[in-house]
């Protein structure tokens, strides 16, 4: 399992990369792909949390609870994949500047 | 089964509650009546309670779907009788309702007995209405998970 | 020290206590029924069930009728008192839960956000 961890964040909150499509094998990681599904789970987080949201509104007798839950974690993922994506701008911007 | 549920549950018991309080008042408004449309005094009624609802397991199979009947645990008056208990006779000879032996039939309602259960009355719809606050905190609680604390 | 319960735990919790609050609202509801009994959630069943994971069609869950309550003339025993106080356990209860889910989050968005 990918424990992809900032700064000690739970990494529950980052999707797990199910498959690092194309990596199978290489040394490191295929971070493009890490970033995509990534991407993708936040996504589906969000969808998630959306349909959640429709059902109540729509007076299926869903627990409600669960819902706020589970908008506030698609909430939060999303706040962590936006300081990742973020993060890795700036390292690239800092790669960018250096001369060789 | 949702918050929604209990808010429905407590709005069928106040309301039976509520139904029960009007014919206890109707009992006593009417203890001294002895002459009615249909002939004869008034006659005492009670109410029936029943719980209703459908059980908790179609609960759980319609969870995503709408209700369309009320949730499990839900109550409501399911009969109000006639007491069969017979009229009480007061010997009053000049009493235009009085029969062939100067007798008039009174209801049989007991004043005390009927404001007892008025105030069981009162007191179920007391802990039915705490019932919804309580129920209204939930829904409060629960969206405050999304508000930055 | 022992870990903070995670997220899914508490929301399991957060299930049980509103399953355990809608039984103690429809024993409310039915003070006056005859015939009928108090009904309450049997808490450790109930949140094994939950921590197994699960929770697809729970038929029953682990609701049960006390025992040991005084039945009145007309087979009625819900005791108004227990009720009450009942009601606010769970509504404690629930608060308890909710301010732990906040907490998570809180600990969550603190840590995102220190890392910029």
């Amino acid at each position: 399992m990918n424990n992809v961890s900032l700064g000690g964040i739970p990494s529950s909150y980052l999707p797990e990369p199910s498959s690092l499509g194309g990596a199978e094998g290489s040394e490191g990681l295929d971070f493009g792909a890490v970033l995509k599904n990534a991407v993708q789970g936040v996504d589906q987080l969000n969808k998630g949390a959306g349909a959640q949201v429709n059902n109540l509104l729509q007076g299926g007798g869903g627990d409600m609870t669960s819902v706020m839950i589970a908008v506030e974690k698609a909430d939060v993922s999303f706040q962590l994949m936006m300081q990742v994506r973020n993060k890795i701008v700036n390292a690239y911007q800092d790669i960018e500047k250096m001369q060789f | 089964m949702g918050i929604f549920d209990m808010m429905s549950i407590s709005a069928s018991a106040l309301s039976a509650e509520r139904q029960r309080a009007e014919v206890i008042s109707a009992n006593m408004a009417n203890a001294e009546t002895t002459h009615t449309d249909s002939g004869g005094p008034y006659v005492r009624k009670e109410v029936i309670f029943g719980a209703t609802g459908g059980s908790m397991f179609h609960s759980v199979i319609n969870g995503l779907g709408r209700f369309s009947q009320a949730p499990a645990g839900s109550v409501q008056l399911t009969q109000v009788v006639d007491d069969p208990t017979p009229p009480v006779m007061h010997y009053e000879p000049g009493n235009p309702d009085a029969d062939a032996s100067g007798f008039v039939a009174y209801p049989a309602v007991n004043p005390v007995k009927e404001m007892a259960d008025l105030m069981g009355s009162v007191r179920a719809y007391q802990l039915n209405a705490s019932a919804v606050s309580a129920e209204k905190q939930i829904v409060q609680e629960s969206i405050s998970i999304l508000k930055p604390s | 020290m022992a870990t903070p319960p995670t997220l899914d735990a508490l929301q399991g919790y957060l299930k049980v206590v509103t399953e355990r609050q809608q039984m103690i609202v429809s024993n409310m509801a039915n003070v006056d029924t005859p015939g009928y009994h108090t009904k309450d959630i049997d808490f450790q069943t109930a949140m094994r069930q939950v921590m197994d994971g699960n929770d697809s069609v729970r038929m029953e869950p682990a609701s049960m009728e006390l025992q040991g309550l005084p039945e009145r003339p007309d087979g009625n025993n819900v005791n108004i008192d227990r009720e009450s106080l009942m009601l606010s356990q769970t509504q404690l209860q629930f608060q308890l839960g909710v301010q732990l889910v906040k907490r998570e989050f809180n600990n969550a968005l603190t840590a995102i956000k220190e890392g910029s």
